[in-house]
């Protein structure tokens, strides 16, 4: 060899360095809007200023994005404003939006993978004491992905994911108790989440799509 | 997981969110592949470092108000360390906390280098691999943090959480281990 190099370059060359998976990068800055919009306020100054601070839409591609659909003349007027709900609402959503950017986490998604109702139903038998709706709605925009046992503000809930034009819809059931919120759509920190109940069973949908297509998708599944 | 060669390192994380974003995402976040990296040598597979990633996440946003001088690189390794170190590595028998190095591709062969060039290093390369795999873990994160991750001896003493000192001491320990397998192909100036 003509020229042996030194040791920090035989290892840069050697050694790979690497780089966050989407997901972790994607959740990470989800917990860190969590702390700006939470906690920032109420925290000691930080040693270097804070640079001049926008309106937090402007900052925010999927609310921009909300912005822009309500302006388009859908979604407008069902969004309703956090400071409208219930603590205890306000206290589930936000569980649920948790539990959603959770789910994206690599290997966190699906217990069951199956695009087959016939496989994912009986898998929640024994370890839920529901027995959620399953259907398959690929024909409706809504191919069913699988599902995975979670819990969520005090439940165990069967979730079933199912996709949407590269969005994932989680879909959180459990059995219907005293107090829960009646039917209603939700923005939090960006993620639409829509609610309803039939069947003694509650159901909360959450995706970072549209709340049209929420509506969409509780519409294909519920018929 | 991606792997990005060297002359890609400056893509980071969180750039294309533009400065306005809020403190957290601006200070700690892009750093979040160099405490991947890190957690990836620590731990030796993909899905304890993101786990290990992801907790030292949940510490950073708990504890960042305490985060006070500039250096949120080392601030932030420190708790991927710890988190590592605590959760994801004392309960494992010595010498397998190392990536394998048939995970790893090729590294950086330059295409139009001849054949018998090329083979030449990548035979280099799985040395220094091989190398660096066989030194005691407190020795080698010192090593991968100087020399990989470009680190100052200041900045890795406070990830460490040694005196730098100890930190000089362990790099040198390090070299010298090295130089013992690597001296006939890697320049180690006066240690060799």
């Amino acid at each position: 060899m003509s020229e042996r190099p030194d040791l920090g370059r035989a290892m840069r060359e050697a050694l790979p360095v690497f780089e966050a998976s989407p997901s972790l990068q994607a959740w990470a800055r989800e917990e860190a809007r969590k702390l700006d919009q939470e906690s920032l306020p109420q925290r000691e100054p930080l040693t270097r200023p804070l640079r001049s601070r926008v309106p937090r839409f402007a900052q925010w591609p999927i609310a921009a994005g909300l912005v822009i659909a309500a302006a388009a003349g859908w979604g407008a007027g069902v969004l309703r404003p956090g400071a409208n709900l219930t603590s205890s609402t306000n206290a589930t959503t936000s569980q649920l939006v948790d539990a959603h950017v959770r789910s994206l986490l690599p290997g966190h998604l699906l217990d069951v993978e199956s695009t087959d109702r016939h496989t994912v139903k009986p898998w929640f038998a024994g370890k839920t004491d529901i027995a959620p709706v399953v259907v398959d709605l690929a024909d409706k925009g809504f191919p069913l992905l699988g599902g995975r046992l979670d819990y969520v503000d005090g439940h165990t809930a069967a979730a079933l994911v199912y996709g949407r034009r590269g969005h994932t819809i989680n879909l959180f059931v459990w059995r219907t108790a005293a107090g829960e919120p009646g039917d209603g759509s939700f923005s939090v920190r960006g993620y639409s989440v829509l609610h309803w109940s039939n069947g003694g069973l509650t159901s909360w949908a959450v995706s970072d799509a549209a709340l049209s297509e929420l509506e969409a998708f509780r519409d294909a599944y519920v018929h | 997981m991606r792997l990005v060669s060297h002359a890609d390192k400056s893509v980071e994380v969180g750039r294309a969110e533009g400065p306005q974003v809020g403190q957290f995402e601006r200070v700690v976040l892009p750093h979040l592949s160099a405490g991947f990296t890190l957690a990836m040598y620590l731990t030796g597979n993909k899905a304890d470092a993101e786990d290990a990633v992801q907790e030292a996440i949940l510490r950073a946003v708990r504890y960042f108000s305490t985060l006070r001088d500039d250096d949120a690189r080392a601030w932030f390794l420190t708790i991927v360390r710890r988190v590592c170190f605590t959760a994801y590595r004392t309960d494992r028998p010595q010498g397998t906390d190392m990536i394998s190095i048939d995970a790893v591709g090729p590294q950086l062969v330059d295409s139009r280098e001849q054949p018998d060039m090329a083979a030449e290093r990548l035979q280099v390369q799985q040395r220094v691999r091989a190398a660096v795999d066989q030194l005691p873990p407190l020795l080698r994160e010192a090593i991968v943090l100087r020399e990989l991750q470009s680190f100052s001896y200041a900045e890795v003493a406070a990830v460490t959480e040694v005196p730098i000192g100890t930190v000089m001491s362990r790099l040198s320990r390090a070299r010298a281990r090295l130089a013992d397998l690597l001296h006939d192909v890697v320049d180690f100036g006066d240690v060799a």
